[in-house]
């Protein structure tokens, strides 16, 4: 098995390259992996495939069995997700599902951040290796480190068209303030900030405050 | 999975994972206050080098625009009229901080007005971040953190002098996220609502936050709308918020809706 700082010469010499596949073989043969599936799990739920960043796993099992997890994933609770960041999720694949021989139907998958991007890393092992807790808590840290550098990790505001008041008054209007407290906060007049509400609420396309708010700590605005 | 995998893996969790092992001594038991974490920070400067630490937390979920720097624990050496985790949190540098955070997960190292910056060693090259810092006091380095939509920041080491490898600093990353992990945990603890949501309550709160207004919620669950704002109140107040906005707010970090 790799040992961990030849792992992270590899991770450079990757990066040196851009190659995110070279990258990721590592990390897979640190922690004793077979296959590796890298997937933003904070993207539009209907694209079955859009969502993965980078994987070496069999075509077929992307397609029937990825897309649902990483749905499956999202729908964690998000204290739950938040305090359980790195920590290595164990699960059997479904019966019905055919593998490649000699692979384990026990899959890992562990959630990381890259910058606001929320992401998954799905791992599949041979049939009867020993897993160390220690390196796949390991494996996420890196793969934020490297896939983070292929993902676009910021900007949801930029999708959505907001400007940067824009967004510095939906957090404060998240905070409970009033157009009033905002406008002595920011320094600008009551009128601007409701014209940015106004602004914000067309950009949108939301009918009221609260889900404007809402919308914006669903997509990490705020 | 094998006999083995499953005692392996059980092994390590009655461990409770990686327990910050310096100078062979196990740093402390789960905290129960921000404070109990002030000797594994101790600890994690004494490796660094570093002459002070702290720790940031950044609001608004962590985004670029919106975050705001607040310091949760520091310790500097040096006595000073302006406390230096202040200095850090806000002006150019704690912009450039939020900056980082929105965008990177390495490690950011910078110089400080006199001098070049840490000595990186060379297998750190792709692994960390170099960037100057116009109103630094001294060379640093800045871990990010990010969890989610909760519990993001930075844990700053300070000083003069500090020379790094790749593998103790991915080691001190691999620590500051524990810090941060615990210190939401503890904050959790004490923001829980003192009694749970009922599931009207979560119920109006949900649709208030898809754009629905009292009058449309109040047909939706076949109630009132003196009802639904009642609802909605008593949500508010469990939530600790001042209005129902913020109640919606809280409730989507908390994951109470979704």
């Amino acid at each position: 098995m790799l040992a961990r700082n030849a792992l992270l010469e590899r991770l450079n010499e990757a990066l040196d390259d851009r190659d995110l596949a070279r990258g990721m073989q590592a990390i897979c043969a640190y922690v004793g992996a077979e296959h590796y599936l890298v997937a933003r799990s904070d993207g539009p739920a209907d694209t079955a495939l859009g969502n993965v960043v980078t994987s070496d796993w069999p075509f077929d099992l992307v397609r029937s069995f990825a897309a649902e997890l990483v749905r499956e994933h999202g729908k964690m609770n998000e204290v739950e997700r938040c305090i359980g960041i790195h920590r290595p999720i164990f699960a059997m694949c479904d019966d019905n599902l055919r593998l490649p021989p000699a692979l384990s139907r026990r899959y890992c998958i562990i959630p990381f951040n890259a910058g606001s991007a929320r992401l998954v890393l799905m791992l599949l092992f041979r049939e009867g290796i020993v897993l160390s807790q220690e390196r796949l808590h390991d494996a996420a840290l890196m793969s934020a480190y490297h896939a983070g550098a292929f993902v676009g990790t910021g900007g949801a505001e930029r999708a959505l068209d907001l400007t940067e008041r824009e967004i510095e008054c939906l957090a404060w209007i998240s905070e409970g303030k009033t157009s009033d407290e905002i406008s002595t906060i920011i320094g600008i007049s009551r009128n601007t900030v409701n014209n940015y509400i106004t602004s914000i609420m067309r950009k949108t396309a939301t009918k009221t405050r609260s889900e404007a708010i809402a919308l914006a700590v669903r997509n990490s605005l705020i | 999975m094998t006999l083995q995998m499953h005692a392996a893996i059980a092994a390590s969790e009655r461990l409770g994972g990686v327990e910050p092992l310096v100078d062979g001594h196990e740093i402390g038991n789960a905290p129960t206050m921000a404070a109990d974490l002030i000797p594994r920070l101790c600890a994690m400067r004494r490796v660094v080098g570093a002459t002070g630490f702290a720790v940031l937390s950044c609001s608004g979920g962590g985004s670029r625009i919106a975050g705001k720097l607040v310091p949760v624990l520091a310790d500097f050496d040096r006595p000073d009229d302006e406390a230096d985790e202040d200095a850090l949190a806000r002006g150019a540098a704690g912009r450039a901080l939020v900056a980082h955070l929105d965008c990177s997960s390495l490690p950011l190292v910078w110089a400080g007005p006199d001098d070049d910056g840490p000595t990186l060693h060379a297998d750190c090259r792709q692994l960390v971040v170099r960037t100057r810092m116009a109103d630094a006091p001294m060379a640093g380095i800045a871990f990010p953190v990010r969890l989610g939509s909760l519990g993001n920041g930075l844990v700053v080491f300070e000083g003069e002098g500090l020379a790094l490898a790749a593998g103790p600093l991915f080691d001190l990353h691999r620590l500051c996220y524990r810090v941060m992990t615990d210190l939401l945990k503890l904050e959790m603890r004490k923001a829980a609502p003192r009694k749970s949501l009922s599931d009207r309550e979560l119920a109006c709160l949900q649709w208030a936050g898809d754009g629905f207004k009292s009058e449309a919620i109040a047909d939706k669950l076949g109630l009132s709308v003196h009802t639904v704002n009642a609802y909605l109140g008593s949500a508010t107040a469990k939530l600790d918020a001042v209005n129902r906005i913020q109640a919606i707010a809280k409730a989507i970090r908390l994951g109470f809706i979704a």
